[in-house]
């Protein structure tokens, strides 16, 4: 398969930064997207040029490293799919495949297309701990949690932390990472003391690096994780909870 | 003995682990801008349930002029004799005038915010209904601001765009004798000019838009998690949109095609 690259290049966070046009002849349809960008910096330093910086980690869809733009598609042209579960077989042969860095203000290019994405981890920082009894092993079933909550946090807690939603969203928000979020630690006993306390400080630090949610529903049919929309209302739930408890940590 | 805390005042010099620095959310916060927009619109909604119930009076057989009058005077009088005259009427207005600046302001700023956030790249973007009327509702909300204006210089104040038969001071007698304001023959002289007609069908259209994303963001804003009351919303958000569209835009199509006359 030949397939054409355009790929954003950017020195630095600073530097200016435009596309560059490459040209892929031996690409084969099972190959991941990852791996398109693997043979690309094989030809460039074949060629002694400067490999294209790209982010990876699993590739097999657990970790959230990878975190691109492909043809302006958080992760690529299948929804619900991260970068390196997606393949060539979605383009035709002799197709222009549009490679950019996550699309987003609070995630900073820092070289071609690797984007700073820390604004996630302060955001998982302002959360917090939790209590839980530390010492010695508690005995099985002391902390009771029922089967369908267990699941419901699950479902939640399998955001990766990728940034596909902020990326997705034409507003930068990231209100589905943050529900996400709030929503695992809301459905189980872990944590609970500090369930307001946590509202308040994680959306305080939402809002101020990233955007207002708009619900448009974009960040969901990205989510690699398969994050259901229902998050964002998570967020405005948890904090109106938390405006009714009068500055109480639970 | 080892010493007090309080005999350590250098204890307090010791670095503890600090939370990230970070700059402060902007005020206000942008949940409360959402919970405002959430209750302003919600009650935009209802004023618009019960101001197309009046509209619909037209519609009413054996005199809808009568009608119409009748329910616009009840309007201006509603709560008499607890409160004088038009008191409820000021109030009333005055409500809607805070929760309309109210409205706009949040929206502006939430705007504003979102755009700034936005990154540089172009995006491809599904073409879902919501995309259409969410990323319009900057734009679908400032033309109905715009028809607020027109709508009240046209039927309310009488000023600048009304019909050269407007009037303030026509009157109508109710079968019980009562004399009262003569609205429905302003509405009538007004939907006979077809180009307001035009513009009165168009923006329901918009109002339309507005509704269908609106509502279904009230039910997220007010953090509605049921999986239950969120398809509900859904629902609702197009229901009351078609209501709205259909019943309002019938009146001036109907008054052009010659159906409703005095």
């Amino acid at each position: 398969m030949r397939l054409i690259l355009e790929v954003w290049r950017q020195d630095g966070p600073d530097a200016e930064g435009s596309f560059e046009t490459h040209e892929i002849t031996d690409a084969t349809p099972e190959m991941s997207l990852l791996e398109l960008l693997d043979r690309l910096n094989h030809q460039l330093v074949e060629n002694d040029l400067d490999p294209v910086a790209f982010e990876s980690d699993c590739r097999e869809g657990i970790c959230g490293t990878c975190g691109l733009d492909v043809n302006g598609n958080p992760h690529g042209p299948e929804d619900n799919v991260p970068a390196c579960g997606q393949h060539v077989r979605s383009f035709s042969d002799g197709q222009t495949v549009r490679f950019t860095p996550f699309r987003a203000k609070s995630f900073p290019v820092l070289r071609d297309l690797i984007v700073d994405r820390t604004g996630l981890d302060r955001i998982i920082q302002a959360g917090g701990t939790i209590s839980v009894d530390a010492g010695t092993a508690p005995d099985a079933d002391t902390l009771l949690v029922t089967h369908d909550d267990a699941e419901r946090a699950l479902d939640f807690a399998a955001c990766i932390g990728c940034g596909a939603c902020v990326s997705a969203c034409p507003n930068g928000a990231a209100y589905l990472f943050t529900g996400a979020k709030l929503a695992h630690l809301a459905l189980i006993p872990h944590g609970k003391e500090e369930r307001a306390r946590r509202a308040r400080s994680v959306i305080a630090q939402m809002q101020s690096e990233f955007g207002p949610c708009s619900q448009i529903g974009e960040c969901a049919l990205a989510c690699p994780a398969e994050i259901p929309l229902v998050a964002i209302a998570v967020v405005n739930r948890e904090r109106l909870r938390a405006g009714f408890k009068k500055g109480k940590p639970n | 003995m080892s010493p007090t805390i309080q005999e350590r005042p250098d204890l307090d010099q010791i670095p503890v682990a600090k939370r990230p620095a970070t700059s402060p959310p902007p005020r206000p916060q942008t949940w409360i801008l959402k919970v405002i927009m959430a209750t302003t619109g919600s009650i935009f909604i209802l004023f618009l349930l019960f101001h197309l119930a009046g509209n619909l009076k037209v519609y009413l057989p054996d005199d809808p002029q009568g009608h119409f009058n009748e329910y616009a005077h009840w309007l201006r009088t509603l709560l008499n004799p607890l409160v004088p005259g038009s008191t409820f009427l000021w109030a009333f207005r005055a409500v809607m005038v805070l929760a309309l600046c109210l409205h706009v302001y949040s929206g502006l700023t939430l705007w504003i915010r979102a755009h700034r956030l936005r990154g540089r790249h172009a995006r491809k973007v599904h073409s879902t209904k919501h995309h259409l009327t969410g990323r319009t509702m900057l734009w679908s909300g400032l033309i109905i601001l715009s028809f607020i204006i027109f709508h009240l210089l046209d039927l309310t104040i009488g000023r600048a765009v009304e019909s050269k038969e407007f009037s303030t001071k026509a009157t109508y007698t109710l079968h019980d004798g009562t004399v009262v304001t003569d609205a429905y023959s302003n509405l009538i002289h007004s939907f006979e000019r077809a180009p307001v007609a035009i513009f009165y069908v168009v923006v329901m259209i918009v109002i339309a838009f507005h509704l269908s994303h609106g509502i279904w963001s009230i039910i997220n804003d007010f953090g509605g998690t049921a999986h239950r009351t969120r398809m509900v919303f859904l629902f609702l958000a197009d229901l009351i949109a078609l209501i709205v569209v259909i019943g309002n835009a019938s009146i001036p199509l109907a008054v052009l095609a010659g159906g409703l006359t005095l």
